[in-house]
This record gives structure tokens, C-alpha cells and sequence, in this order.
């Protein structure tokens, strides 16, 4: 039997398939559906530019009327993601909507990249850099999208260990 | 010359819809057409009915429910969520197809 979330699920990767956004990839493993792998590439035109960025999204049995759990397993720069790859996003709390699907989802976080919200900071030192240093913050997410491009090898997640 | 054409046999088929006021026809919340099943309802039509807000958005009153209970709002606007009283909406539209046997359609 599948679940009213499985259910929606599926409904999300066949609109993936068929509709897909650009930029943005995911799939679901094949052993959980309610738990899968995606990749936001990093948007053109901005110091992100070339960057594969991995996350990994997991559900639970309330989705949609729940936000799945969403984190970069690639090491990320960024005022509003914290060390250990989770997101500060209004979307993902209490801006949630059962409305919003995979692509919504990624293609909202693609966006957050290159539009940070450093009222909201995770990550105090690239917020402040973003703010005040903007040609050593460009810098600093340089880094990340060159050791995105190293991580493409080694299958072992960057992400730090929770504070 | 005319060619002359003897329909020697068709079927009715009878197709309906909840009403033209419906948004793309999908339930934004299940991602499933109107006229489908919710999650946990096996037959469409009155197992699965849609239902309207004040705001006129709709969604199946299955789906809506469940969101209900863990925020009172409309998915879509965010307005608060009151249940359009009006008899659920829109009437529902019915029409009919005449559909000849000679054409294989599922
Ligand atoms: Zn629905
Ligand atoms: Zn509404």
C-alpha cells in the first residue's frame, strides 16, 4: 500500500521528468522514496557560477502537509546556511505550503544562493563578509564552488560534523 | 462522388467535472485532477469532494482537511481558510461524448 506522501511523491519525480526545472536535479533512492538526492547547480552569472551543490531532502509519511528536512551534504558558503549544511529558509518553517513540491522547493533554495537574506544569518562570518566585504565573500564562495567540483570524486560528505 | 458512412453502433460516455472554476484542474495539495481520487479515497465523485474557500481556491476536502489541522490558512494566498458555504462551489458540469465504436479510445 502507498502512502498519501508516497503517493505525492511519485506525482513530484514524474513532474520532475516531464517538466524539469532548469538547473536543478533530484531523485529518490531506490531503496526510500522518502529520502532523496539532489544537486542545484550554481545559478549563471554569479559568483556560484559552475557549482554542483549535493543536498538530500528527507520526508516523512506528513508531506506534504509537513516540510521534508533539507541540507547541502556539499560544503557551503553562505549567510543563511549553517556549517552543517541546513538551511535558514522561511519556505522550509513556518512559510511552508503543501502546495510547494520538489522543484518549488529546490528552485527556491537555487535562488536563495545568489539572493542571500543576511537579516537572517547562519553563518555570521559570511554574513558579515557579504555586508561588509562583498570582493572577499565572492572569493569565499569561489572555494566552495572549486571544492564542489573535488567533491564530484569523492562520494564522502563534506558536511561538518553538528556543533 | 460521396462517400457515405454507417455508424452501425456507439457507446455513451458519460464524463464529468466539478465545475470550471477549478485551477488547472489539479488539486494543488495531492497534485491529483479533481475528478481523482484523494489519498484514502478509492472512488471519485462524492467520496472525494472539492471544496471551495472564501478566497476561491479549491481543493479536495479530503486534502484541505488535513492541512487545516496543522495551519489555518489557504495554501495558496495564505488568507485565513473559511469554507465558501455556498453549497461547495460552482455547480458541477456534466456533458456527454458520443463516441463511435469504430475508434479505439480508453
Ligand atoms: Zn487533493
Ligand atoms: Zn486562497
Amino acid at each position: 500500500m502507498s502512502s498519501a506522501a508516497r503517493r505525492r511523491l511519485v506525482r513530484d519525480f514524474r513532474r520532475l521528468q516531464s517538466d524539469p526545472p532548469s538547473g536543478v536535479t533530484a531523485a529518490p533512492l531506490d531503496s526510500n522514496i522518502l529520502v532523496w538526492q539532489a544537486v542545484i547547480f550554481g545559478p549563471d552569472d554569479t559568483p556560484w557560477e559552475g557549482g554542483t551543490f549535493k543536498l538530500e531532502l528527507s520526508f516523512t509519511e506528513d508531506y506534504p502537509n509537513k516540510a521534508p528536512s533539507v541540507r547541502f551534504v556539499t560544503r557551503i558558503f553562505h549567510p543563511n546556511i549553517y556549517n552543517d549544511g541546513q538551511i535558514c529558509l522561511d519556505i522550509l518553517q513556518n512559510q511552508w505550503s503543501p502546495i510547494y513540491d520538489i522543484s518549488a522547493i529546490l528552485t527556491s533554495i537555487q535562488s536563495l544562493l545568489s539572493d542571500p537574506n543576511p537579516a537572517s544569518p547562519a553563518n555570521s562570518e559570511a554574513s558579515r563578509l557579504y555586508c561588509e566585504n562583498r570582493r572577499e565573500y565572492n572569493r569565499r564562495v569561489r572555494e566552495v564552488v572549486e571544492q564542489s567540483w573535488l567533491d564530484e570524486e569523492d562520494t564522502t560528505p563534506a558536511a561538518a560534523p553538528a556543533p | 462522388m460521396s462517400l457515405k458512412v454507417t455508424i452501425k453502433r456507439w457507446n455513451a460516455v458519460a464524463r464529468w467535472t466539478w465545475g470550471d472554476h477549478v485551477d488547472g484542474d489539479v488539486c494543488g495539495i495531492c497534485q491529483m485532477p479533481f475528478e481523482g481520487c484523494p489519498p484514502g479515497v478509492k472512488f471519485p465523485g462524492d467520496g472525494a469532494p472539492v471544496v471551495w474557500g472564501k478566497c476561491a481556491h479549491a481543493f479536495h476536502l479530503q486534502c484541505i482537511s488535513q492541512w487545516l489541522t496543522s495551519k489555518n490558512s489557504c495554501p495558496i494566498c495564505r488568507r485565513e481558510w473559511e469554507f465558501e458555504s455556498s453549497q461547495g462551489g460552482p455547480p458541477v458540469s456534466f456533458f456527454l461524448l458520443f463516441q463511435p465504436t469504430t475508434h479505439s479510445f480508453r
